[in-house]
């Protein structure tokens, strides 16, 4: 765990509507390799942090900093996939995955003025396309429209879009939010293994590829592919002046394979509901804020563990 | 009980005539063919009657008088020395080249405002109360204004035309951009990295693309209806021009023929945009 590098860093991070305070003083760090669920309840300002993390909409207070460099607009270090308008309807599948290499590493001048040299790297976007699909298990769906493809197939056609440019960390907003249980249940596998090749990538001494941040409003969900879940809420004693994070501890991480027992779950989901959830439950908020404590806890007592 | 015909029809527009049920094909085919034959034969028995009464009218000429009136406006004009060409082949020219050039420009224009007016708040604020307002003015009283500043000429029917279809395309199309694109596509493009400029470029006018070839389409007719009237008025050659002077002449057959032509261009024109759209934005669906 601490050989990997912070991908991602949230330095004292407020934000304001007009007069009203969504975040505040907002602290966070997170390392290469980590899959952390952000619950909390709804207009806490999830989607808001995911928008300072992203570079949209840049905090009225703070710094975001992903690998190491401060985040001032949007760029590739930082990935999304949002529940709804995920893909661009204009665009075939693989053109959906292959836009990020075609924005990113070409201009419209370099398009239009040196054509055949597009065309040529075109043919290389579209087969790295092709392969990112493929990883997600959607070989077959290349050439379709979004508009003909289900909710799930676009949801993985997205998060290929946006692992094509290698971001230092992905954001998933709410991204199964729409989908029905059996299709949810499949691309919660796909996240877990993307774990195990973090895992894999550590035990190599690399850099794990996937560092995700994840949204959710199902708690199960949360702690069922995530090995850290952050709860963000106003209800803590500072809770006028916005949601902080209320809790941040590590959750058991399951490999895909192994059965879901939702029984494991609830001791966990319980705890969070109240620390998160309660409205009624006010409390100094950083009881619960023990990640990086309960982490170096649990290593002194079974020796380094990944994260 | 023996099947009449009556008995037929009874049976089966009880079956079919209910509402938005489908029908078979060849119904609705029969259907679509003896909709024409029957505005043809009300035609042609309002002729006969009208024959038989006045054996010399050309208010509603029949076959012959067709026959003449084609052979009036396919005949080249002028004489040896100066040959001209004939009616048609002038006033098609000279109509179609207003009608292109005029809606061209006033797209084009519109395209570029309504992408303006819905990528950014300020270009909006300052130019959406004059648009809105110039948009409620009928253009045809316009027409007056564009004499005045261009003189009986091309530009005044190009300005008619332009100016006259622009206002309320630049409405729909920065509705379009405002509505059809979703500011997390536009965030999107920016993670994805793309300029400012790849953002109008790429998503804005990629999605509103099919929106815009269908306003096309809806502003051929107010167009054609603009230039025809303002033909009619102050034109020396074209259609509104041509068919204006063949009532005066009581070449009813001619008017007939040239506003069969309009309506046929028209319908080929909003035909060949739709097959167009269809092949530009397959996402789009029908
Ligand atoms: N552009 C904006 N202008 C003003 N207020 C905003 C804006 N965006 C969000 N808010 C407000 O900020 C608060 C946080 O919104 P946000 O969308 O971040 O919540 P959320 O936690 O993502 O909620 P949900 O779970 O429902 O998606 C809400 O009270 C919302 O009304
Ligand atoms: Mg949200």
């Amino acid at each position: 765990m601490a050989a990997n590098p912070t991908a991602l860093e949230i330095r004292d991070l407020s934000h304001w509507f007009g007069d009203f305070r969504v975040l505040n003083h907002i602290n966070l760090r997170i390392a290469a390799g980590q899959i952390v669920a952000l619950v909390g309840p709804s207009g806490c300002g999830k989607s808001t942090l995911l928008k300072a993390i992203l570079g949209t909409q840049p905090p009225s207070e703070g710094s975001v900093l992903v690998d190491g460099q401060e985040i001032l607009a949007p760029s590739r270090r930082v990935g999304i996939v949002f529940q709804h308008y995920s893909l661009f309807d204009f665009l075939t599948a693989e053109a959906n995955v292959a836009f990020g290499p075609k924005l990113d590493e070409t201009s419209v001048a370099f398009r239009t003025f040196q054509f055949p040299q597009w065309r040529k790297l075109r043919k290389q976007h579209m087969q790295e396309a092709r392969e990112f699909l493929e990883r997600v298990k959607l070989a077959e769906a290349c050439g379709k429209y979004p508009t003909e493809l289900s909710g799930g197939m676009r949801q993985r056609v997205a998060i290929a879009q946006a692992l094509i440019l290698k971001p230092k960390i992905l954001l998933l907003d709410e991204p199964f939010g729409a989908l029905d249980e059996a299709t949810r249940e499949r691309l919660q596998m796909m996240l877990l293994g993307f774990y195990q090749e973090n895992l894999l990538a550590t035990k190599e001494g690399r850099t794990p590829e996937y560092t995700i941040v994840i949204v959710t409003h199902e708690l199960n969900e949360a702690i069922y592919v995530a090995n850290r879940v952050i709860g963000l809420s106003r209800f803590h004693d500072d809770g006028d002046q916005g949601a902080m994070v209320v809790y941040d501890r590590p959750c058991p991480i399951f490999h895909p394979d192994d059965p879901k027992d939702l029984a494991d779950f609830v001791e966990q989901r319980e705890e969070l509901r109240r620390a998160v959830f309660d409205p009624s439950y006010i409390k100094h908020h950083s009881k619960y804020v023990s990640f990086w404590q309960d982490l170096e806890a649990a290593e002194a007592a079974v020796g380094p563990i990944e994260s | 009980m023996p099947v009449t015909p009556f008995r037929w029809f009874i049976t089966a527009s009880g079956s079919y005539a209910m509402i938005r049920q489908p029908i078979p094909a060849w119904l609705f085919w029969s259907l679509a063919v003896s909709g024409i034959v029957v505005a043809i034969a009300i035609y042609a028995g309002m002729s006969v009657y009208q024959t038989r009464i006045n054996p010399t009218q050309s208010v509603i000429p029949g076959l012959k008088g067709f026959a003449e009136g084609f052979d009036l406006i396919t005949k080249p004009r002028g004489n040896d020395k100066n040959p001209k060409p004939s009616w048609l082949v002038t006033d098609s020219k000279v109509t179609f080249s207003r009608l292109f050039i005029g809606m061209g420009l006033g797209t084009i224009a519109a395209i570029v405002l309504g992408i303006a007016m819905g990528a950014y708040t300020g270009v909006e604020a300052f130019f959406s109360p004059i648009i809105s307002f110039m948009a409620k003015i009928p253009p045809t009283g316009m027409l007056v204004i564009y004499m005045v500043a261009f003189g009986t000429n091309f530009k005044m029917f190009i300005a008619l035309i332009g100016f006259g279809i622009f206002f309320t395309m630049v409405q729909s199309i920065y509705q379009s951009v405002k509505k059809d694109v979703a500011s997390d596509h536009i965030d999107k493009a920016y993670t994805l990295g793309a300029s400012e400029f790849e953002v109008v470029l790429e998503v804005i006018w990629k999605q509103i693309l099919p929106r815009v070839i269908d306003n096309i389409r809806l502003h051929i007719g107010p167009a054609l209806v603009f230039l025809i009237a303002a033909e009619m008025l102050f034109a020396s050659e074209g259609f509104g021009y041509t068919i204006r002077q063949s009532q005066r002449f009581s070449n009813m057959n001619v008017v007939y023929i040239y506003l069969g032509i309009l309506g046929t261009v028209g319908l080929l024109l909003d035909y060949g945009l739709m097959r167009f759209r269809r092949w530009l934005c397959p996402w789009f669906g029908e």
